[in-house]
């Protein structure tokens, strides 16, 4: 096992980076407006998401479509729980009732497929499949008889009016949502770094690089896939429930095939084996695309430009070739 | 409905999944490439036979168009980007994603919103007292065919041998003097130009706009899936199956529960058969060969 | 390689740019520097519409709309002695892009008016939003009916107007059976809720119906249903352009003798100019505007007229674009008479049931109760040839149901959410 001090120098560059960011983000309400402040909350949503593809596909190897599935369900579940109970100071039940529903999802639907030898591709196509399935179902529950705890489902129109998260008898208003997304980021990067280290984590990188290894040195490697899986549902059931929190609005399109992409797209194009640079770069295209957005330009073609560059150019990532680039150069100098 | 409705419509739903598979199975299969701008090249086929049918030229020309066209944009797209990427299987995924942003937002830049329509040719016909529409009857004895000839060119030629020798293992057809960049050059423009039939035979019964290729995306993923790597026994025999499901449903429920159906049964069908009919097709092979 | 590296350091250092150029702005949320907008010399108009994506066809046409009429305000001299301006963002189909730049509308640009919003689903998606900051929206589409709220008028042509008209219509040419394929969505099916009770209670037979779902474009087994049913009229609520590809199909199969009827084909996204002929033959559509109606009134053609000046190469101007263009007319009236754009103010005189505009698809009143408009209806018959007929006009039809039968008055009291026929 390789020694902290050790380590930390040869990634000193990552944590730096991760440090400046972390600055630039947090003084990001001292020099801009409220509206910012408050779609850059939107976007740091969208990473915990990609933080989420990265702990599955990026330590695990598990290539799913379904994280925007268990956005979905996370964030239907708070919205129909926080409708129903309609008592604000009990927000964090509600989510915490809402993950852990999303995570049961993610269980069966992990147990049903790694336990039965399903791998790879075929389950970035099987989720995509059940994504799909979620949002064609949930489109047509418009009629009184699709009812959950008395909350009408609402069909394509969705769920508005979603109560905005409360903790205890304090109302987070569109600041402190801000700072508690920020918290909430570092505090995942913080975390799985450390797992990244320990023997779980170390587990998971087995599994991804060989499973028949893996099963031959004694790991239980469904299991383990199951366990990854679960933990990665939970984790975009938050993002759902931060979804609801900060538009106080779900819809069936956040269920759809272009949701279900995207935050793989932005994982592989910013490098899915680096968690700086997949936070780094969903953060920096959802900028860009508004920046792209307001100046009038058609952002989509140039987005998609963007994306085929990107992955001819830094096959490892925009971000990731960056940091290893500038970490080589260290390297080289110290030589 | 009589026994020919029955068969009627299982067809359609059959030549609806085979069509919209058949392009992304090939790349998918002899690649391992998931294609996401499959519906693109669909739509850009549909554009091509249209314009050119609008233009006076008769239907199996502008179709004709619609696949050479599609051919010659596989072929744009895989000298620019997808043979950089024929190691990088996850990768391809991007790309793809990305060259289907840019076809669409093109398309609408080019053309705009919506395009008039050609109609389809033919009329109707009378059976057992019910009538059909001959282009839709047509369609499945075409699909049949292009399953044919596309069986034949994998099995009975050069390249076909070639193919699957590198699609069984790059590395020995590589060492055998097999030119495998080549190979998989002329996979990707195979299953572009099937792609691009597939929306020219369709471009007749559709609506023309930008973003018709998302129509076929779930069809074709869900084929797909079912039939796993071998690209034409394997589709067929999923098309097959998810074909009588979708019409079964669709006929005696609701549209809604055909594709609600459609997606519950390629989940099972993924579960029981991990790598599809597959995997099926190559058991039963192996127990024959024993 | 080295270019290669070469161009990933522009390629990133062209996104951060970007991105900071992205939060420059002005005001800071933490900072001071409050946003200080008293002195503002322009009134703003903002529009939220799709200008790419799948609705395209009618988001281009809406946003084409706003800049016509900003332009017509300020060649009569703006408004309120100032000049109008419009702050446009292109939502691309997608419902969280109208809650980022519906908030960028409120809080940054600070408009006095939002218009816009195509699907349901994304004018849910802000509304809220609009409430809670006492904002003003303006939701120029038809739709499935029943807003009820303080800071929203619906202009658009509503079920109580254009499907009770279209059922009513059919009943009296002697039709008795009818038959509803629709969008398996809140729209599609509310709309058939509304053609079923509206059969029911004229006299006529609900032959059947069937929700299909979005995205479908192949419909072999909905043509065998409705071949068996045998209906006197098939009434479409088809939405989207996979869900068109229906038409072509539906004549192939060689059925005849069905009339077809629809609220969305046609005075929509101009169907019948991208369908080839005669797929919507004998198909009676009901709406307040056609682009072919410019031969039926003369305000309709000086309309049509200005439209094609500006826009020659576009594929025309249709209900809702002609709506949109009106309710930036009625909003500039509300303003006039309230002397302020100040929102309150402006939602008063929107209130008093005076303003009224003569548009191109005749007199368009706001009725100040439920916040909905009164209009003219347009029976409208498109032939074998696909050219388009004014067969009937109602004039003044009310936006009754909110009213008379929820007993809605948002002059007195707002709940600010969507009631919809299945609540009952």
């Amino acid at each position: 096992m390789m020694h902290a001090k050790e380590r930390l120098k040869n990634n000193v560059f990552e944590y730096a980076i991760a440090l400046i960011t972390l600055v630039v983000v947090l003084l990001i309400p001292f020099y801009t407006g409220l509206y910012q402040v408050n779609v850059f909350t939107y976007y740091l949503i969208c990473a915990i998401l990609g933080i989420s593809i990265y702990f599955i596909w990026g330590i695990a190897g598990i290539f799913s479509f379904g994280q925007a599935a268990f956005m979905g369900i996370g964030g239907y579940a708070y919205a129909i729980l926080s409708k129903h109970f309609d008592d604000p100071s009990k927000c964090l039940l509600y989510a915490a009732v809402a993950i852990a529903i999303a995570c049961a999802v993610a269980a069966i639907l992990g147990y049903f497929m790694f336990y039965g030898g399903i791998n790879d591709v075929f389950v970035g196509l099987i989720t995509m499949c059940v994504t799909i399935s979620c949002q064609t179902f949930m489109s047509q529950t418009a009629g009184s008889q699709w009812q959950i705890l008395g909350v009408a489902l609402g069909g394509d129109n969705g769920l508005n009016d979603i109560p905005g998260l409360t903790i205890g008898y304090y109302r987070f208003n569109e600041l402190s949502l801000f700072f508690l997304l920020v918290i909430l980021v570092a505090a995942f990067y913080i975390v799985i770094k450390i797992v990244e280290h320990r023997k779980f984590g170390y587990a998971m990188l087995s599994v991804r690089e060989n499973r028949t290894r893996s099963e031959l040195l004694g790991y239980d490697t469904a299991k383990l896939q199951v366990i990854v899986f679960t933990i990665g549902g939970g984790i975009a059931a938050l993002a759902g429930v931060l979804y609801c929190c900060w538009g106080y609005y779900i819809t069936p399109a956040s269920m759809s095939l272009k949701a279900s992409t995207i935050p793989v797209v932005l994982a592989a194009a910013g490098g899915k084996r680096s968690l700086i640079s997949v936070i780094l770069f969903t953060v920096l295209y959802y900028i860009l695309s508004n920046y792209l957005t307001s100046a009038g330009a058609d952002t989509l073609l140039m987005l998609g430009a963007l994306l085929i560059v990107v992955i001819l150019v830094l096959p490892q990532g925009i971000f990731a070739t960056i940091i290893q680039k500038l970490q080589g150069l260290i390297q080289k100098a110290e030589a | 409905m009589s026994l020919f409705g029955i068969l009627y419509q299982f067809s359609d739903s059959f030549t609806f999944l085979i069509l919209a598979a058949l392009g992304l199975a090939i790349i998918f299969g002899m690649m391992g490439i998931i294609n996401l701008a499959q519906g693109e090249f669909i739509m850009v086929g549909a554009y091509a036979t249209t314009i050119i049918i609008n233009q006076g030229f008769p239907y199996p020309v502008g179709i004709l168009g619609g696949a050479l066209a599609a051919a010659l944009l596989g072929f744009v797209m895989d000298r620019l980007i997808i043979s950089h990427l024929y190691q990088r299987v996850l990768d391809s995924v991007v790309a793809t994603w990305g060259i289907s942003l840019v076809l669409s937002e093109g398309m609408l830049q080019l053309f705009g919103p919506s395009m008039q329509s050609v109609s389809m040719p033919l009329g109707s016909v009378s059976i057992d007292g019910s009538k059909y529409s001959v282009y839709k009857l047509l369609l499945t004895l075409l699909a049949i065919g292009v399953v044919i000839l596309i069986y034949l060119l994998f099995t009975k030629t050069e390249f076909g041998r070639k193919a699957r020798a590198t699609m069984q293992s790059r590395d020995i057809s590589e060492s055998l003097g097999v030119n495998t960049k080549a190979v998989y050059s002329e996979t990707f423009v195979i299953g572009s130009a099937l792609a691009g039939l597939t929306g020219a035979l369709y471009a007749p019964t559709m609506t023309i706009t930008p973003t018709m290729g998302n129509n076929f995306m779930v069809q074709s993923f869900v084929t797909v899936m079912c039939g796993g790597a071998n690209p034409i026994l394997g589709s067929v025999l999923s098309g097959g199956v998810l074909g009588l499901v979708n019409s079964t449903l669709s006929v005696t429920i609701s549209a809604f529960f055909g594709k609600i159906g459609l997606l519950i049964i390629t989940i099972i069908i993924i579960r029981v058969l991990p790598t599809g009919f597959t995997g099926l097709i190559e058991k039963t092979g192996a127990r024959r060969r024993r | 390689m080295r270019w290669k590296n070469l161009l990933g350091v522009l390629l990133a250092t062209s996104m951060v740019a970007g991105s900071l150029v992205g939060c420059g702005s002005a005001n800071s949320a933490l900072g001071g520097g409050s946003a200080d907008a008293a002195e503002k010399d322009t009134i703003k108009i903002g529009s939220l519409e799709d200008w790419t994506g799948d609705y395209a066809t009618i988001g281009i046409q809406k946003y084409h709309a706003a800049e016509l009429a900003v332009e017509e305000l300020n060649k009569n001299g703006g408004l309120l002695g100032k000049e109008v301006e419009l702050v446009a963002y292109d939502c691309q189909s997608d419902t969280t892009k109208y809650q980022e730049f519906c908030k960028k509308l409120v809080q940054d640009d600070q408009v006095d008016v939002i218009m816009g919003c195509m699907s349901s689903a994304c004018r849910e998606a802000i509304r809220p939003y609009i409430e809670e900051n006492n904002a003003l929206l303006f939701y120029n589409n038809q739709y499935e009916g029943g807003v009820a709220s303080h800071n929203v008028f619906c202009t658009g042509t509503i079920p109580e107007q254009n499907c009770e008209v279209l059922v009513k219509e059919l009943l009296d040419q002697g039709n008795t059976s009818f038959y509803t394929i629709a969008a398996d969505y809140n729209f599609g099916q509310i709309m058939t809720q509304w053609v079923d009770k509206t059969v029911v209670e004229n006299g006529g037979v609900v032959a059947g119906e069937e929700f299909i779902p979005l995205g479908t474009s192949q419909f072999e087994s909905t043509i065998q249903k409705i071949k068996d049913a045998d209906p006197d009229v098939l009434v479409c609520e088809l939405v989207g352009t996979a869900q068109a590809s229906f038409y072509e199909q539906f004549l192939k199969s060689g059925i005849e003798d069905i009339t077809m009827a629809s609220t969305v084909q046609i005075v929509q996204s101009y169907d019948h100019k991208t369908i080839t002929a005669p797929a919507l033959g004998n198909m009676y559509v009901t709406g307040g505007f056609v682009e072919e109606m410019a031969d039926y009134s003369d305000a309709a053609k000086e309309f049509v007229d200005m439209w094609r000046a500006k826009y020659p190469e576009e594929g025309g101007v249709y209900m809702e674009g002609e709506i949109e263009y009106t309710g930036i007319m009625l909003w500039a009236k509300a303003v006039e008479k309230a002397g302020t754009t100040e929102v309150e103010a402006v939602i008063d005189a929107l209130e008093s049931g005076e303003i009224s505009v003569e548009s191109a698809a005749g007199t368009v009143t706001i009725d100040g109760a439920t916040h909905h408009a009164i209009k003219d209806i347009f029976l409208i018959l498109c032939d074998e040839n696909h050219e388009l007929h004014v067969e009937n006009e109602i004039d003044a039809v009310e936006p009754y149901w909110l009213r008379d039968e929820l007993k809605i008055d948002l002059r007195v009291e707002s709940p600010n959410k969507q009631y919809t026929p299945i609540d009952e």
